[in-house]
């Protein structure tokens, strides 16, 4: 179990008139078992700010460290490994790919690690059964529900048995009784020791948390777990 | 195993888009089946060895130096032509071969069961299969003891092809006896089923000793006559004997047999005795391929249409890259959800070439199928008036590995597009977008490609151009007499049994009852057929005029009936022609054209009364007549100087190429005119009757051959670029939609719309155009050779293309510019 830190973490992106600034001074400690939900209007750059915990963004500056791991010193193959090994994503869009069955959608991540067939289809059969999913295992995307598309998403992102789940609005495309079920399968996860980061605009879904930060344009703006915590005080010399 | 995977998913992908992978493996399979196939030509005409023994230890023989005398030529050098003499003193006297053969391609009437028909033969020596290696299917081949004196041995060999056609491959035909030429013959074995002969583009149904040869070639026997060129000489080295050892041990015997032969010409001329004996020299051909004047003729326009098929073949892997681009544009969540998902570049790489590779395993097996048909397809054309094909239309195994090697090395090049399209992904924004497809995309490449198509086919269709253009001045081009309404056959009445002296007495017959046909305005025969790639020369010498250089072209002699000048309509210009006066006991005379009276007289005036002989010996003639010029080999060539003389001042006519003239159209009156001959004589039989127009359309089978498939080549190129372009247009106009509706809602019309989407036409198109001219007339300098009448930079050709360009260009605008000229800008800016 690690402790991710953010510090001093800044993103930006070019545009004609100059630069505009996503993500300004994020200084954020994620404990071990966290369930950190970020909220925020929209441009606030919650989204930035799990792609870059994710590692899908590289374009960031400031210092982040995924437990003892100066992730901000990784090349972008060594943090495409970590990435790989450590961390799960689960998206708004459930992004499944339309052409794999829901088994080989589950088995994706694990087949880029070149984990022994024999093993992955134990570990996909294992999920499979713990989402009550073995049923629909050869169905394709197309042939299920928003909320049965969402689930097999999750059982893709969590079947490495990752330190650190992120989940960007997942339960945007979902009516509120499939949002639940997704909801509590993520608190049931959180149980088990997965770190979560949600971003999400929906109180509902918030409150299935334990800690609720605030963005407005690119700055945390507040965290429940720090009520003192004022915008300025992000500022952080180098 | 996940190479597995990668399989499944990838066939997956192509049973869910099957139009994308019809269009692409068809495009594909175009391409390779059309390479396969002219690669298969190729590797027959010039690069395969003989299906023989060591091929690469058997050499032809060729000298250097000047001749006189009479030369029967079927095509390459003369100096790959030798006396029966000559041969017979090389092989004998040599000491650095094994085996010396000599062969001679003619064709024979043979008759089986009281069926006559006509049937390619070869002369051969006795050694000749053994000098090979070549090992029978059933019964025997020839042995050298088997040539005896003239005459002596009445056996044949069958080839395999004939024996499976003729005799469907009837075991009990050995030891039967088949007539030849009206001779009796016994089949003593089958040829092996891979050996053809060892002059390739050659057939020959059945295979005869050279001791035969009065009988074979009636009228024609020269195997003692050290003057007549006529034979083909191939060798097999001894062990360890090189080439070069060979030419040096070869090189003394020659000249000595040289000097030997000297003092049987009487010249004067030092020049010519120094490049009779000492200048000249034997040289020691790569014989592994055998003898082939074809291939000279084909070496060419093969290798430009290698070139062509290269051409289609990168077209096809454009077209298939364009394709490739546009399903990767809706690949982009896809690709970028597997990066995300922990791929790493090497996997999604290998994802995509595995998709690339079974694409090209598609596109090639289908390749592999269509070839054949292709080939033969060719074959027939290059071929026409003959039962059996010298060239097989079946790839095999060397064929085989070069469609394999080509598929994979398409798929390779066009699985590059994806690759690289994905090669550095940009995931977030990829797994932003809510759509299935990601808007924007490789464009620019996609614009590239279809550029690099449209210059293709503007090379493409400059070659087509450039040969329809010279086909039809072949076509067209005045030969001196009138070819239309023109019936032709050929005929050999020796090959049904009758003797030298019954031959004139039926020509007359012939003649006679041809005349009488409806239908029919007149008739007339020739020895020496016209326009049929053929030619009969022979040395002139006039009395009192010098030629001290021997340099002076040989004049072609035609042997006639008096009908000739009027069934053929040939301009007179002085004096008569050849009458049914000029008899076999009467003066012989002649008839000369204006080129023979300008180079062997000097001008064309006073020649009436002049006198010439053919060669130091031969009849002397008297001119009484000038005709205007025509060409005599072929279309192509310049008219060559020609004396006429009557062929019944012959006292032994040969065989004889008929010319009727008609009143309807020619094929309408071959039926008649194969009934007459019937009823005349059920023996006869007329070989190749067809109209003059045909017989002309038969010696331009490799320009016609280029002609159409340059022009298929072309045609199929602007296609696959109109498609393309079209794709393009669609795909940007489909992303301006948004753009479109904006500015109509600020006042564009629709004409402004439409211009906007031409503007990317004509940039695309023009630009490309105007890169490709140059290169094709850079590249049109390989084609000079083969063109007639025009320019390798033909202007108007230039702009026919141009012009064609355009309007395919416009048409497959055509389609999006009305979309998008039809946008509702309120729906437009609804859009997304």
């Amino acid at each position: 179990m690690e402790t991710i830190d953010l510090k001093n973490v800044e993103r930006a992106y070019k545009t004609a008139a100059g630069q505009s600034w996503v993500l300004r001074r994020i200084n954020l400690r994620i404990q071990p078992g966290e369930f950190i939900t970020a909220m925020g209007p929209s441009g606030a750059g919650k989204s930035s700010l799990l792609n870059v915990l994710a590692l899908l963004d590289d374009e960031w500056s400031g210092e982040y460290w995924f437990g003892e791991q100066p992730v901000h010193e990784l090349k972008r193959k060594q943090r495409a490994e970590l990435a790989k090994r450590r961390i799960g994503m689960v998206f708004q869009s459930y992004h499944l790919l339309d052409d794999l069955t829901v088994q080989e959608n589950i088995d994706l991540p694990l087949s880029y690690k070149d984990i022994p067939r024999d093993r992955r289809q134990s570990m996909v059969a294992d999920v499979l059964d713990r989402f009550q999913i073995v049923a629909k295992k050869d169905l394709y995307p197309s042939q299920l529900s928003g909320g049965q598309q969402q689930l097999v998403g999750v059982a893709r992102a969590v079947i490495h048995k990752p330190a650190l789940l992120l989940a960007d609005e997942p339960t945007g495309n979902l009516h509120s009784t499939q949002a639940k079920e997704i909801m509590e399968l993520f608190q049931e996860l959180n149980r088990e020791g997965t770190t979560i980061v949600q971003v999400t605009h929906s109180e509902t879904n918030a409150s299935y948390g334990s800690r609720v930060i605030q963005m407005r344009d690119g700055w945390i703006v507040s965290d429940s777990s720090n009520p003192q915590l004022q915008p300025q005080d992000q500022a952080v010399s180098r | 195993m996940n190479l597995l995977t990668d399989i499944r998913y990838a066939l997956r992908q192509f049973r869910k888009s099957p139009g994308f992978t019809l269009v692409a493996v068809v495009t594909l399979a175009l391409g390779i089946g059309a390479t396969t196939t002219i690669f298969s030509l190729v590797d027959q005409v010039l690069l395969r060895n003989l299906p023989v023994r060591d091929p690469d230890r058997l050499v032809m023989l060729q000298y250097e130096g000047s001749n006189t005398g009479r030369t029967s030529s079927h095509g390459g050098e003369n100096g790959q032509y030798f006396s029966y003499p000559m041969y017979r003193e090389l092989r004998d006297r040599n000491t650095v071969f094994s085996g010396m053969a000599a062969m001679l391609p003619t064709q024979v009437g043979l008759q089986w069961h009281d069926t006559p028909g006509l049937a390619n033969a070869e002369l051969v020596t006795g050694n000749y299969f053994d000098v090979l290696g070549v090992h029978p299917t059933m019964g025997r081949l020839f042995m050298q003891s088997d040539e005896g004196p003239k005459g002596s041995s009445p056996i044949a060999v069958l080839s395999f092809t004939y024996w499976q056609r003729r005799f469907g491959s009837d075991p009990k035909i050995l030891n039967q006896t088949v007539m030849i030429n009206g001779s009796p013959y016994t089949v003593i074995g089958v040829s092996s089923p891979q050996f053809r002969s060892a002059i390739p583009g050659t057939a020959p149904d059945v295979f005869a000793l050279m001791n035969m040869k009065p009988q074979i070639t009636p009228g024609w026997d020269d195997l003692d006559v050290p003057r007549s060129v006529w034979l083909n000489v191939v060798a097999r080295l001894k062990d360890g004997v090189s080439v070069q050892q060979a030419t040096a041990g070869i090189n003394p015997l020659w000249k000595a047999l040289r000097a030997e032969e000297l003092k049987t010409i009487t010249t004067k001329n030092e020049d010519f005795r120094k490049r009779f004996v000492e200048k000249s020299q034997m040289l020691l051909v790569d014989g592994s391929k055998g003898f082939s004047g074809f291939r000279d003729q084909l070496q060419t326009p093969l290798f430009i249409l290698m070139g062509m098929v290269g051409l289609l073949a990168l077209m096809a892997c454009a077209n298939v890259a364009g394709l490739l681009l546009v399903r990767a544009a809706g690949r982009v969540r896809e690709m970028s959800v597997r990066y995300a998902l922990g791929a790493t570049r090497k996997r999604v790489t290998r994802q995509l070439l595995v998709e690339g590779t079974l694409l090209g395993a598609m596109g090639c097996l289908c390749g592999i199928v269509l070839a054949p048909l292709l080939s033969g397809t060719l074959l027939r054309v290059i071929f026409t008036n003959t039962d059996t094909l010298p060239l097989n239309s079946s790839p095999d195994a060397r064929v085989l590995i070069f469609t394999i090697a080509l598929s994979l090395g398409i798929s390779l090049i066009f699985s590059i597009t994806p690759v690289l399209q994905f090669w550095r992904p940009n995931v977030t924004p990829a797994l932003k977008q809510q759509m299935l497809t990601a808007a924007g995309g490789h464009v620019a490449f996609r614009r590239a490609i279809v550029a690099v198509q449209i210059g293709l086919s503007v090379i493409l269709l400059v070659g087509a151009g450039l040969f329809i253009r010279s086909l039809r001045n072949l076509r067209t081009v005045e030969v001196g007499f009138v070819t239309d309404h023109l019936l032709t056959f050929l005929v050999d009445p020796r090959m049904s049994g009758y003797s030298l002296n019954e031959v004139g007495p039926l020509y007359q017959k012939m003649l006679d009852t041809l005349s009488a046909q409806p239908g029919v305005k007149s008739v007339a025969l020739t020895d020496n057929p016209d326009l049929a790639n053929n030619n009969n020369t022979y040395n002139i010498v006039v009395p009192g005029v010098e030629d001290p250089d021997n340099r002076r072209p040989n004049a072609e002699w035609e042997r006639v009936s008096p009908s000739y000048l009027s069934t053929l309509q040939l301009p007179l210009l002085a004096g008569r022609f050849i009458s049914d006066s000029d008899q076999l006991n009467t003066l012989k005379v002649a008839t000369v054209s204006a080129g023979f009276a300008r180079l062997y007289f000097g001008s064309t005036d006073g020649v009436i009364g002049r006198v010439f002989q053919h060669g130091k010996d031969g009849d002397k003639f008297t001119v009484v007549g000038l005709v205007g010029d025509a060409k005599h080999r072929g279309v192509r060539q310049d008219p060559e100087p020609t004396f006429y003389t009557s062929i019944f001042q012959e006292k032994e006519p040969t065989s004889v190429e008929f010319y009727i003239r008609t009143y309807q159209e020619p094929g309408q009156a071959a039926s008649t005119i194969r009934t007459s001959l019937h009823q005349l004589d059920s023996k006869i039989v007329p070989d190749q009757l067809q109209s003059m127009e045909s017989q002309i359309e038969g010696i331009l089978s490799t320009e016609r051959l280029l002609a159409m498939l340059a022009t298929g080549f072309g045609v199929l190129a602007v296609v696959m670029a109109a498609v393309g372009l079209y794709g393009v247009l669609a795909f940007s106009t489909a992303q301006r939609t948004r753009e479109i509706g904006v500015r109509m809602a600020l006042g564009a019309t629709r004409v402004m719309v439409v211009r906007m989407v031409m503007r990317e036409v004509v940039w695309l198109g023009g630009l490309s155009t105007i890169v490709a001219i140059p290169i094709s007339l850079v590249l049109a300098q390989a084609l000079r050779d083969q063109l007639f009448g025009i320019s390798a930079r033909d202007p108007l050709t230039i702009m026919g293309v141009t012009l064609t360009i355009g309007l395919v260009a416009c048409t497959a605008a055509f389609v999006p510019a009305r979309r998008a000229s039809s946008v509702d800008p309120m729906t437009a800016l609804r859009y997304e």
